[in-house]
């Protein structure tokens, strides 16, 4: 009994320790099943838009409207999702501090972080831009609704992401914020890069597919 | 097996941060702690479920008559879309999340769930969006009247022009209902696959652990569908757009597929839990193992992924194409395959045991028993050309109301009962309880049972008025139902007073195996003196053998059930 | 001890077998009047399955309540029972057996939903010619209504009606004779044929004694064909939530033999069309104007804003009338000169049924 207990006590004492620093690790798994819960949004969008547009009920397009502009957009597209590679640089660039705790690379981390933050603003602004241009608004009829509550929906999630990515540049002056590890930054990269993929499909289905 | 231990006036019962209370007071507080999150749940639910009762109540008076005589129409129509609306949201599944909340660290040997403070924001949600909802009958045009499917064209058409009006109101509380059960998905899946104790693996986990994962995991993939028909529903009421507004080239069936995409799986988020709680409530009170436990565990995972697939059967009767139909025939009758294995290892578990009818026993039995029945009238429903006659009728509302009051709210009250002592560390008075289950019983038979010869002469459901030739099972249905009304007295007498001054229950008053009785009652706020090593499967009865390899270490003063 | 539980459960098989076969027989009358070949179908596979879910129910309770009232502990008993953890022979015949079960019912249900042949969405244009399939089981479904179906699709011509709902009423348009009603007027043995619309929201147009139940979609045209065999006054209500007096939007079925029907056409055809009573319009212009005798004042509770009612429908015949009314009694034709119209439909035989049955 004294050498079960003796065991359990060291198990026990690992098992604490295991938990306790493991939160981190906790927080990255609940995070990633919420983004997989989180897509399943996008993907009901995406269904839906699908079946209106293969099915559609009365007129697709606003009246006068024959199709909608890709040229402006390809360039929003390929700056966002070149920013997915810019904060994967800057998420190395932590990684590296974190092993060598150079000041350099924490500035590097900052440097990228910030060139991330304005890629996404770039984008958002371009999104600004087509929407004013546009002849038609929310209401005139189902490719309208669609084209606005998917960009706009879309649109939230990359301002949400720049609000993250400004959280995390905040911290990084923040001394001793990475002593239990840097799960944040892990989630504001993984979140930049959902909604690039969100970003992909979107463009794929309202400007290629026309 | 040494007998000695701590008593458990020397468990630190700390509560989680400094200077918070640890009486009454303790549960109108922000508290991190899963016991107490759970009970806050269920007791905010059980309020939810008596205003619930009460519009019920309201309805089965008006539909004493063949006239539309008691209220106004409009109101009828608000009372029936909220009775649904709060059963669903605000009772069944928040006091479901409140036991699983309670049960589930305990039965895993996790000290907390994997994120409390998450957990907190969870429950805090619900009163919430349940007082949003209610406010609802305070705005002009009163609360949402178009069922608690809200269906457009008809949810969208807006009597008073105001843009906050009562439909709005109900979809802002139902988002966020959503986004408190989606934080609560995430934190009870990342608990039971990350914080397991160590030995407790994948088979030696409860049924009831098992049936909470495959229920969350249901809300991770269903309810982000329906948030996406709800945002689109949201937009065509109040800015306009035509997603679903027939005149403008939307295409209201689709809002339907978003809908029953999530809420036929959400039938299965509320019962799978009640499942697991049969599966726990048997083996102890029939002093034998669960019969098949890895076949009942693992068929509670074969129903996520087979709900996943059925929602068309909603729609069999709304302009679906024959191929749709006959898929969506095929998967739903599926269904009653897992469910029908949990039965038949229900019933041989029972057989040849050392049955007591103690309360919980009575109501997981009776929960059976009803459950049976709505499987079958079930699988009725399912075949198309049934269904296209008995497709919203009263048929289906004695059918699903078999399932969540016959099925899911006995088996709520099994757990409640079963899990009381744990829970306060005194015991219910057991004749009030088999009062309880009496009336409850011969109630659910009498509201339930003469709406499905209702359904087959063809009385549609939502009516506040019926033809003249209903009106026999219908009074019989409506005294069903204040009886039903009535059988909550005694619970409530039961619970308040057993609470305050019942006798003292111990940690294991019912001689169970399952890491939540080898700690006290109520259990110190870390749950364990000591994280639990597991050594054996979950059902032990019968073999003598311990369930951890520490059991003296975790805070019981008792030996367990062992002889 | 083995001999007696053998003895014991094939008793209560018996027991079983007998008192299902009663409940599929009992599940006849549990439905309304058979008034469409279609329906006599579906009362056969409802039959079926109460049978069925009878043997199913017993078969489960049965041990269940056995073991309830034989395996009780006794009073001073703190023994465990057995440690079984399960048996692979019995979970396996129980996760065959069901799927067996299921997968059979819904292959018969299929048979029956091709045999029914009631078009509907999706099915605009071609004809759904059901195929004859001979039945493998024989008993207890007869082929009577399936061949009516099969005769009345090849030879008869179709009643075409335009069926349209609104919040809260119902009117059906007879194209070929510029016909319009409140009451739905059907020929017996001949095939009709629907086509459903919406002006509003959805509806669901469900007669229970045809056993149809449909949703009315705005802005799609729903094609529904039955045949009704059986002539009498029928209800259709609308079964799909559609606002606030979705209780009162039910109308009459009318089911005639074919002189009749013609004569009605006919006489229908010749009165002036006027707005039809509508009880909805009739409670909102009661509650919008409380007054003395008001529905209003009738109830306890107020309402709030509701809906408008749309106009009542303009139609060639209504039997519709207020509540204070000496009510509409089931003749349709009471207190109406039938005038003799000149038969403009040619004559057609149609076929005697009573012969088959």
């Amino acid at each position: 009994m004294t050498a079960e207990r003796a065991i359990a006590q060291d198990i026990e004492s690992e098992v604490r320790h295991a938990q306790e620093h493991d939160e981190a690790g906790n927080s990255k798994f609940g995070f990633i099943v919420f983004l997989l819960s989180e897509s399943v949004i996008f993907i009901s969008f995406f269904v839906g838009y699908a079946i209106f547009k293969t099915t559609p009920v009365g007129e697709w397009y606003p009246p006068g409207v024959t199709g909608i502009e890709t040229k402006e957009p390809l360039f929003n597209t390929l700056i966002l999702v070149s920013s997915s590679f810019v904060i994967y640089v800057a998420e190395r660039y932590l990684h590296d501090y974190l092993e060598v705790k150079k000041n350099g690379k924490l500035w590097g981390f900052r440097l990228f972080m910030l060139l991330t933050m304005l890629m996404g603003g770039y984008f958002l602004y371009g999104q600004m831009v087509e929407w004013s241009g546009l002849p038609f608004t929310v209401q005139s009829g189902i490719f309208a609704s669609m084209f606005y509550t998917l960009t706009g929906f879309h649109g939230l999630h990359v301002l949400t992401g720049i609000i993250m990515q400004t959280t995390m540049l905040r911290r990084s002056f923040v001394s001793g914020n990475y002593d239990n590890g840097y799960f944040g930054v892990e989630a504001t990269s993984l979140f930049w890069h959902f909604v690039d993929v969100i970003w992909i499909v979107l463009y794929i289905l309202i400007y290629v597919w026309q | 097996m040494t007998n000695i231990s701590i008593s458990p006036d020397e468990i630190t019962r700390g509560q989680p941060y400094p200077g918070a209370p640890d009486n009454w007071k303790r549960f109108f507080t922000f508290s991190t702690d899963h016991k107490v999150i759970g009970i806050q749940y269920i007791v905010t639910a059980f309020f939810f479920f008596l205003v619930g009762g009460a519009m019920a109540m309201v309805i089965r008076s008006e539909l004493l008559t063949p006239e539309a005589d008691l209220v106004d129409r409009t109101v009828y129509n608000a009372l029936f879309t909220l009775h649904g609306s709060l059963m669903i949201f605000f009772w069944t599944f928040p006091v479901l999340v409140g036991l699983a909340n309670y049960l589930v660290p305990l039965m895993i040997g996790a000290r907390d769930m994997a994120f409390p403070r998450l957990n907190a924001i969870s429950f805090w949600m619900i009163p919430v969006a349940a007082t949003l909802m209610l406010a609802s009958f305070l705005v002009p045009g009163g609360p949402a009247q178009s069922g608690w499917w809200s269906y457009p064209p008809q949810s969208i058409q807006n009597p008073t022009g105001n843009i906050i009006n009562g439909q709005v109101l109900w979809i802002l509380s139902v988002a966020i209902n959503g986004v408190s059960s989606i934080m609560g998905g995430v934190n009870f899946v990342t608990t039971i696959f990350r914080m397991r104790a160590p030995g407790m693996t994948w088979f030696r986990m409860p049924a009831f652990c098992w049936a909470v994962l495959a229920a969350q995991l249901i809300q991770l993939y269903g309810l982000p569908a329906l948030t996406g028909g709800a945002i689109m529903l949201l937009l065509d009421i109040t800015i306009g757009t035509s997603f679903f507004r027939p005149e403008n080239g939307g295409n209201p069936v689709v809002y339907q597929h978003f809908f029953w995409f999530y809420s036929h799986p959400a039938v299965y988020v509320m019962v799978l839990p009640v499942f697991g709680m049969f599966s726990e409530v048997l083996p102890v009170h029939a002093r034998k193992p669960l019969f098949g436990y890895r076949v009942i565990a693992v068929s509670s995972v074969v129903i996520t992924v087979i709900s996943g697939c059925v929602w068309v059967h909603h729609m069999f009767a709304s302009a679906t194409p024959p191929w749709m139909r006959m898929f969506f025939m095929v998967t739903t009758m599926l269904v009653a395959v897992p469910s029908g294995i949990k039965v038949f290892g229900w019933v041989a578990t029972i057989w040849g045991g050392k049955i007591r009818f103690t309360t919980p026993m009575l109501f997981a039995l009776g929960g059976i028993s009803n459950w049976v029945f709505a499987g079958i009238t079930g699988i009725f429903l399912g075949s198309v050309p049934i269904d296209l006659h008995v497709h919203n009728t009263y048929f289906v509302v004695g059918h699903f109301h078999y399932v969540l009051y016959g099925t899911i709210v006995m088996g709520i009250y099994a757990g409640i009962y079963h899990w009381f002592p744990k829970m306060t560390g005194r015991m219910y008075y057991e004749g009030l309880g088999k009062l309880h289950f009496a009336l409850t019983y011969i109630g659910v038979q009498a509201i339930f049972l003469p709406m499905h010869p209702l359904g087959l002469q063809g009385m549609p459901r939502r009516v506040a008025s019926y033809d003249p030739e209903f009106i026999y099972w219908n009074v019989i249905a409506s005294l069903g139902g204040f009886l039903l009304g009535v059988s909550v007295l005694p619970f409530i007498l039961n619970i308040v007073s057993s609470w305050i001054r019942g006798p003292k229950a111990g940690n294991n008053p019912w001689r169970a195996y399952g890491l939540e009785w080898l700690t006290t009652s109520p259990p110190p706020v870390e749950n364990f003196e000591e994280i639990p090593v597991v050594v054996s499967g979950p059902y032990g009865y019968g073999k003598n053998q311990p369930l951890v390899a520490n059991q003296a270490r975790l805070g019981t003063i008792e030996e367990p059930a062992t002889s | 001890m083995k001999l007696r539980a053998v003895i014991t459960i094939s008793i209560y098989a018996v027991v079983v077998v007998f008192i299902s076969f009663w409940m599929a027989k009992q599940a006849y009358s549990w439905l309304p009047p058979e008034a469409s070949a279609e329906s006599k179908l579906i009362d056969d596979l409802f039959s079926l399955f109460t049978g069925l879910g009878t043997a199913i129910y017993l078969g489960v309770m049965g041990p269940f309540l056995y073991s309830l009232v034989f395996h009780r502990a006794g009073k001073y008993d703190m023994e465990d029972g057995p440690h079984i953890e399960g048996n692979n022979f019995l979970e396996i015949t129980w996760t065959a057996t069901p799927l067996l079960i299921v997968l059979m019912l819904s292959a018969i249900s299929y048979r029956t939903y091709e045999k029914m042949a009631i078009g509907g969405p999706m099915e605009l244009v071609h004809h759904h010619v059901p195929q004859i399939i001979e039945p493998a089981y024989a008993e207890p479904f007869d082929s009577t209504p399936q061949q009516k179906i099969q005769e009345a699709v090849e030879t008869e011509p179709t009643e075409n009606i335009v069926v349209t709902a609104r919040q809260w009423s119902w009117t059906f348009y007879y194209p070929d004779r510029d016909v319009s009603s409140t009451e739905l007027h059907l020929p017996v043995d001949r095939r009709a044929k629907f086509t459903l619309r919406s002006e509003d929201v959805i509806h669901a147009f469900y007669i229970p004694a045809f056993r149809v139940g449909q949703y009315v979609v705005p802005n799609q045209e729903i094609e529904y064909e039955l045949t009704p065999v059986k002539t009498g006054r029928y209800r259709l209500r609308d079964s799909m939530h559609s606002g606030t007096y979705f209780a009162t939007n039910q109308s009459d079925v009318v089911v005639q033999p074919l002189e009749e029907y013609e004569q009605w056409l006919a006489d229908a055809s010749s009165r002036t069309p006027t707005p039809a009573f509508n009880q909805a319009i009739y409670e909102y212009s009661q509650a919008s104007n409380p007054g003395a005798g008001s529905t209003k004042d009738k109830v306890a509770i107020r309402g709030w804003a509701t809906i408008p009612p749309a106009p009542a429908p303009v139609v060639n015949f209504s039997t519709q009338q207020p509540p204070d009314s000496p009510a509409s009694g089931g003749n349709a034709a009471e207190g109406q000169k039938i005038q003799k119209a000149p038969r403009q439909v040619p004559d057609r035989s149609t076929p005697d049924y009573s012969k088959l049955q």
